[in-house]
Order: C-alpha cells, then structure tokens, then sequence
C-alpha cells in the first residue's frame, strides 16, 4: 500500500503539472482539492484519467470520484481494492 | 482622438525586449517561459498547468505590467483585451490529438487550451478584468486591424487596449504585445496608428525571423 501511495504522489506531480511540489510536500490524508493540494474540476478529469491509464480503473460514477479522490488514502484503497 | 501605444514587449524564443531595451536573462538554453517566470518572480501555480501560448500571453502581460504600473490603475471594466495569430492553437491541439491517436485517453487539461481565445480568459482571471476580449486569427500582423480596432474600442466605454500578436511555430516564439492609452502618460511619443504599429512589430520580429 506505501507504495501505491508513493507512486500516486509522482504520478499526480508529473500528470498534473505540480511543478512546486515534492513528494513530501503531500500527506498521505491531505485533501486533494480545496484548502489542501488546491486541485481544481480539471484536474479531477485528470485524476480519472491517471486511473484509467496507469491502473486500468475507469471511474464512471462521478459521484465515487468525489469519495476516491479526497485524499492519496482514498485513492491508494480504492486502487489496492480494484486491482484484486 | 489620439490615442498612444505606452508600453510595448516582444517575446522570441530565447530573447525578450521591452520598451525596446532587451531584458538581461540569466539562462538562455532554458525554455523562455520559465526564464521569464523566475525572472518575474510570480508565485501562480496555474501557470505551470497553461499551453505554451497562454503562457506566453501571460508572461508578456505581466511585463507590461511590470513596466508600466498604470496599467493597474483602470478599473477592472476598463481594458479591452485584444489579441491575435496565424496559427491559433496548433501547437495545443496536436499535443492534444497524441494523447489519444495511440488509444490513450485525451487530455482534459489539454483540451481545455484547443482554443486560443482560452489564452484571454487566463488573463482576464489573473487580472480580474471584465472588459471586452477579442481573438482573431490572421495570417500576418494586420497592423491596420489592431490600430482601427483599438480606434473603436477606446471611442467607446474602454479607457485602454492590450494587445498582442502571439505566434508559436515549433521553436519559433513570435510575440508582441503593446499597451495603448488615451494619454501619454509614459511619454514614448507613439502614436497610435499601423505605420507606427508595423515599425515597432518588424524592429525586433523580423530580427528573430
């Protein structure tokens, strides 16, 4: 699991153009949007479709997309849960 | 009515002017667009997420501003934006069209800037201004759309026109930007009008050319 969450912060820094933004700058339970990582609608789209092209995971609920994508937490179980 | 062009900047690939004074830049093998912003010392994390011609747009905005400080004096419904190339947003809409030519999944983020007119609404958010905005697409700098357009829009409720001719070709970065005022407040001595327009544009464009 560290290291689905590990992977997730690289791949959200490069697909997201974070470019100010480290590794360590995000906390395993830091929002993602709002006060937190400060991601915005586009980027959520993004986030889909990080998923989609990195863990073969289509999210087509947009509804879920609001539960996985609060935090790496969130998305690290949703990723470990799907992948099974 | 006379109207004045009080600030001016052109944007190459690896060299930048304004007022016709070119700026010192620490690191000529870089990309311009981050040269330019650790020169301007801007703290806007949207940036990094813009095309290359928004952020082009951006960077030549934030030198005028940087240059002439009246700019931030207007009221947000005061300046007219009015901006213009040749060839929109191809760059974009390629980078755009390999995301997902090989059965990849498109690029939101990309699509968002497959139109060039995206490159003012940028500027517009930055700045907070609500006056008018205008994109054309021309094939060369139509010096005389700029200065009858300018003409028109400053006879009207706007007080000033930011302008912009802003051409990306591969490497080849072809921008210009001016200011234009009722007033010349920064004593240039540039009158507003297309021979004026087309000295200034050809003095450092046709160099990079």
């Amino acid at each position: 699991m560290d290291n689905i969450k590990l992977q997730l912060k690289e791949q959200i820094i490069k697909q997201l153009n974070l470019e100010n933004v480290s590794v360590d700058d995000i906390s395993d339970d830091m929002p993602l949007f709002g006060e937190g990582l400060g991601l915005d609608s586009i980027d959520a789209l993004e986030l889909i479709v990080l998923m989609e092209n990195n863990y073969n995971i289509k999210l087509l609920n947009p509804e879920e997309g609001k539960e996985v994508f609060q935090s790496i937490n969130s998305m690290a179980a949703y990723i470990s849960k799907h992948q099974q | 009515m006379t109207n004045y062009i009080t600030t001016y900047c052109h944007i190459l690939s690896n060299e930048c002017w304004i007022n016709g004074e070119q700026i010192a830049l620490p690191n000529a093998n870089e990309d311009i667009t981050k040269t330019l912003y650790n020169h301007l010392e801007l703290d806007y994390p949207k940036f990094f997420k813009m095309d290359r011609l928004t952020k082009i747009a951006f960077l030549g905005v934030e030198l005028i501003k940087k240059e002439n400080t009246e700019v931030l004096t207007y009221k947000d419904d005061e300046i007219a934006l009015l901006f213009s190339n040749a060839k929109s947003s191809a760059e974009t809409d390629l980078n755009f069209q390999s995301t997902y030519q090989n059965g990849g999944v498109p690029s939101p983020a990309l699509f968002v800037y497959t139109l060039p007119n995206i490159l003012l609404g940028e500027i517009a958010i930055r700045n907070k201004w609500y006056g008018e905005s205008v994109f054309t697409i021309s094939e060369n700098f139509d010096a005389n759309f700029f200065s009858n357009y300018c003409s028109v829009l400053l006879n009207k409720s706007e007080k000033a026109v930011l302008c912009g001719w802003i051409n990306i070709n591969n490497e080849n970065v072809e921008t210009f930007l001016f200011f234009v005022e009722k007033k010349d407040l920064k004593q240039l001595h540039l009158h507003l009008n297309s021979e004026q327009l087309l000295e200034l544009f050809h003095t450092k464009i046709k160099k990079n050319g």
